[in-house]
């Protein structure tokens, strides 16, 4: 608690900085909107094979623009947009400076605009959300650390001493974002373009979903929480419904959020407690989830008539509804036996899209609905086109949704059937594919009524930005010219009762890893016991004549985000400390290791970085699950050793096509030719591009060396002989697959791709030792 | 603005940022239940499935359920009767069993041997020359275990027991029947 000992005050105006505000919501408004054709166009590709017109505009090689833009570009901009419109007026101050500001636009957009042309040129790190190479990955912490800055510094010259709920989500944001960037693009550097990740197989598998998931939650929800806070009261004018309810889900949705990553690794080769861990936190997290949609909805309780008539309120009652609908279904595909028939599938599609366009796109709209008027001094345009927004893009939304459910649920129920006599019901993956073709069109439909509405809002703000003038708002302040003391010693807040009740409960759970069945139920029983009885005891002691501490955290901006980082971090640490540490960590992991493996030979290294590049892994798995069904359909189950020295790991997370893994083998080379040539040739029905243009492209053996160099830096236990003569010993692979092709009547140059990209597959699930160096080889395949 | 909640002492304000106006009600009842029950359910089956491990991992149930398959695999093998040159050739000329059989081959054998045996990928299957032997059971052994270092894929497994021998009887059918524009042969003419 401060007091304050001014012996003089006096009044200051504020001019707010806006033209930030200005600028990122129509970046976002334009970059939303090529996000969203690029979705449409790569939902025609499912659909209709023959979209994929140009090898550089695939399937798999839009879709991670796709992904990008509309997270990184959509979203973010959008972010930046309220964080800085909100923030100035919740604190009182103009953004420290505007000059940072300007850099992190500029510099933001020229990212956006790299990563739009490296994806479709196949520059990949091939993680998921995180495709960007090195120079860009680097790039993009700059430029964050620009923006944490500048926002860090709005707060020390801030003129309201407590800070609203709002920002401590912005505090939130933006301290975690970084810390997931920067742990899970650590990567050995080959060339400009190329990197490989640190982490291999399963370690990389949790690092790159413990960042995967939470991006989702901190760069796609905590902002969005932290704007709606702001946004939701000042259009519906209603009060905050609770400012209690809005300190526990804070909290628990920071801490709880983090442990949940596991749940995309469900059933996999993961060794069964991080899954475990991954489910049960994820469960755990509808209620801290729905605590901001309740303290939304509520706050909009008494102004329903308004919601009929304003569009900014019907965005935000729909995109709240939708937030709850995800983040309940959610919960739900974090269970182990609903992952099983769900993960994989157009299910997840679905659900990621309920997300994307429900709560982010129709936050955007009111928000931006809201804003923009109030940016240039005006009223909307046209109110009748957001109305008309909203309902096509409603409707957009659940055509999308219902169809991603139906295909979903129906392909993965076709995948398990196995009949009386105990045979897969449908051996023939591509009839699960006809099976919900009809589906790929409906949502195909459903998007481009999204698409159209988002068009019609870029009309509507660009026509009420020219009807207004550019305007920024103002404050007046009553400043304090003499310095506040700080009464409450730091001490005293860092160490109060919840802080220590939440550590030694949190160190009582911890010792649940270094005991028994009885000793686990001990340390959580205490650990409740602990936890209510501080809660107890706080409760009685209280003393409604001072302020609380949690009250005391909020003035003091040093402390909430220290707190708030201890509480994102202890559930990475916890997570991934002991499977980087501990290899293959956990019971039952001897049979989960599996078979020793080899590292892949320079040709099939060569051909894997064409599966990435390519972009592969966006349809096909390498990850066979315990099941019976995948098992008699895909051979036997994945093992942690399968993928030990993939760098990165390509379990994969959607299955358009089939699974991989145990791939090696199954077909002769010139299956697997033909099938690159015209995929429909050998596989009819098959929606896969073509890839004929493989067999034109050379690799560039220039690199091949320092490709090995790299894997050896990362942990892969090549030789230093084996590097040297990875060239030869490439050549000599292609040599002899180029013979077999040869010899059965297909002609295509060693060098090429093609012959790298067979290579590679025809070793998937083979784990076969290189040959020996010294003599000269005459073995066929295998 | 103030004017909607003065009327409720419920609806208190207690704290306003920038004119946004924040109350501090109580924490819904059924949020709670939903809040703490998740959490206790949490540690239950923490508990039930890592620290009692009572609850099966996935794999320990898959290998429970392959383990209990197994029994009944055997069983219906037995049922099946054993493959034998005579059986097979006794499938081969039952009409319904070659319908299915030429089902499975359209969609699984059809893309490498050519919707008439033909051959492509794959060798023909209409000469009367075979790599792996042209015995029945020889057949049905190659369509269930593969020739893995010729390209052959193993098909027991995806197809199944019953499926891959209805295969086999319709591959019978296939010898000699000289498909036009048939791939050269390959292998050995069968004796």
């Amino acid at each position: 608690m401060s007091q304050v000992i001014a012996a003089k005050q006096e009044v200051k105006k504020i001019t707010y900085d806006d033209s930030l505000a200005r600028w990122f919501v129509f970046a976002s408004v334009g970059w939303g909107i090529v996000a969203m054709l690029i979705g449409v166009i790569a939902a025609l590709q499912l659909a209709f094979f023959k979209a994929n017109v140009y090898p550089m505009f695939n399937f798999g090689r839009l879709r991670p623009l796709h992904t990008n833009a509309a997270i990184f570009a959509f979203v973010g901009n959008m972010m930046f947009a309220g964080v800085y419109y909100s923030t100035q007026r919740l604190v009182k101050a103009r953004i420290a400076s505007s000059k940072l500001g300007r850099i992190h636009f500029w510099g933001w957009q020229a990212i956006i605009v790299a990563a739009a042309v490296s994806l479709p040129l196949g520059f990949t790190q091939g993680k998921e959300y995180a495709e960007l190479e090195w120079p860009i990955d680097i790039a993009i912490a700059a430029v964050w650390v620009v923006f944490a800055v500048n926002f860090f510094w709005t707060l020390y010259k801030r003129h309201e001493k407590q800070l609203y709920v709002a920002v401590w989500f912005y505090i939130a944001t933006i301290v975690t974002v970084a810390v997931l960037h920067i742990v899970n693009s650590l990567a050995i550097p080959v060339t400009w373009f190329k990197s490989y990740s640190v982490y291999g197989g399963a370690q990389d598998a949790l690092v790159q979903w413990w960042y995967g998931h939470n991006a989702v939650a901190f760069f796609l929800t905590t902002p969005i929480l932290g704007i709606m806070y702001y946004f939701v009261p000042k259009a519906a004018e209603r009060p905050v419904y609770s400012y209690r309810l809005s300190i526990i889900h804070f909290w628990a949705l920071v801490f709880m959020y983090i442990w949940a990553g596991p749940h995309h690794l469900l059933n996999t080769a993961l060794p069964d407690w991080a899954q475990t861990l991954g489910m049960i936190f994820s469960v755990a997290l509808i209620a801290p989830s729905w605590g901001g949609m309740l303290n939304g909805l509520f706050t909009i309780r008494g102004a329903w008539d308004k919601v009929r008539t304003d569009p900014v309120l019907k965005f935000f009652v729909a995109g709240l509804t939708f937030y709850g609908m995800a983040t309940f279904e959610g919960p739900l595909l974090s269970i182990k036996s609903v992952s099983a028939l769900a993960h994989y599938t157009d299910w997840i599609v679905g659900h990621v899209h309920a997300g994307a366009l429900g709560w982010n796109g129709f936050l955007a709209a009111g928000m931006f609905y809201w804003m923009v008027p109030r940016l240039f001094g005006t009223t909307l345009y046209s109110k009748r086109a957001a109305e008309w927004h909203f309902w096509i893009g409603t409707i957009g939304i659940l055509l999308y949704v219902v169809s991603m459910w139906v295909s979903g649920i129906t392909q993965g129920l076709m995948l398990r059937a196995i009949d009386a006599k105990g045979a897969l019901m449908h051996p023939s993956f591509m009839a699960t594919l006809d099976a919900i073709k009809p589906m790929y069109w409906m949502r195909l439909i459903g998007g481009l009524m999204y698409f159209t509405g988002m068009c019609m809002m870029a009309w509507n703000l660009v026509k009420t930005a020219r009807q207004g003038k550019a305007v920024d708002g103002t404050t007046e302040v009553v400043v304090d010219v003499v310095e506040v003391e700080e009464k409450v010693p730091a001490r005293k807040i860092v160490f109060g009762w919840p802080v220590i009740t939440s550590a030694v409960c949190i160190l009582v759970l911890g010792g649940i890893a270094l005991t028994d069945g009885i000793g686990a139920g001990a340390f959580i029983i205490l650990a409740a016991c602990i936890a209510f009885g501080a809660v107890f005891i706080g409760w009685t002691l209280k003393d409604d004549s001072k302020p609380g501490w949690h009250s005391m955290v909020e003035g003091r901006t040093m402390i909430f985000t220290v707190l708030t980082v201890i509480a994102v971090l202890i559930g990475g640490v916890a997570e991934i400390i002991p499977a980087i540490v501990i290899p293959n960590s956990g019971a039952g992991t001897k049979a989960l290791a599996g078979k020793e493996t080899h590292p892949y030979r320079a040709l099939e290294l060569e051909g894997r970085d064409v599966y990435l590049k390519e972009g592969c892994y966006n349809c096909h798995s390498q990850m066979i699950r315990p099941f019976r069904h995948e098992t008699l359909r895909y051979g036997d189950l994945s093992t942690l050793n399968d993928s030990k020295f993939d760098h990165p790991f390509q379990w994969g997370s959607k299955r358009t096509g089939p699974d991989l893994s145990r791939l090696g083998g199954k077909y002769p080379n010139l299956w697997h030719y033909q099938h690159m040539l015209d995929p429909r040739s050998v596989s009819t029905g098959s929606n896969m591009p073509n890839y004929d243009h493989l067999a034109k492209a050379s690799i560039d053996w220039s690199n091949t060396e320092s490709k090995l160099r790299a894997m050896r830096a990362v942990g892969v236990p090549y030789t230093p002989q084996q590097v040297q003569s990875a060239v030869a010993d490439a050549k000599s692979q292609a040599a002899e697959v180029t013979a077999d092709l040869a010899q059965n009547g297909a002609k295509v140059s060693p060098d090429s791709e093609l012959v790298a990209l067979i290579a590679y597959l025809q070793r998937l699930g083979k784990n076969a030792p290189p040959p020996a160096p010294a003599k000269t080889q005459t073995v066929s395949m295998h | 603005m103030s004017a909607h909640n003065t009327k409720d002492q419920k609806d208190k304000v207690v704290h306003v940022y920038d004119g946004i106006e924040e109350c501090d009600n109580a924490l819904p009842r059924w949020w709670l239940w939903i809040f703490f029950g998740t959490i206790t359910f949490g540690a239950a089956y923490w508990l039930s499935a890592e620290a009692f491990k009572t609850t099966a991992s996935p794999r320990a149930a898959y290998q429970a359920e392959m383990d209990l398959v197994a029994a009944e695999e055997a069983q219906k093998m037995k049922a099946l009767g054993s493959v034998t040159n005579e059986s097979l050739a006794a499938l081969a000329k039952d009409g319904k069993s070659l319908e299915d059989g030429k089902t499975v081959f359209a969609t699984t054998c059809a893309p490498c041997h050519a919707a008439t045996g033909g051959g492509g990928i794959g060798p023909n299957l209409t000469d009367e020359f075979w790599m792996h032997g042209g015995a029945p059971t020889k057949i049905y052994g190659t369509i269930k275990d593969g020739v893995v270092a010729k390209g052959m894929p193993a098909w027991g497994g995806s197809l199944g027991e019953e499926r891959v021998r209805l295969v086999s009887a319709y591959v019978l059918t296939l010898k000699n029947t000289k498909a036009p524009g048939g791939k050269a042969p390959q292998g050995e003419p069968e004796l």
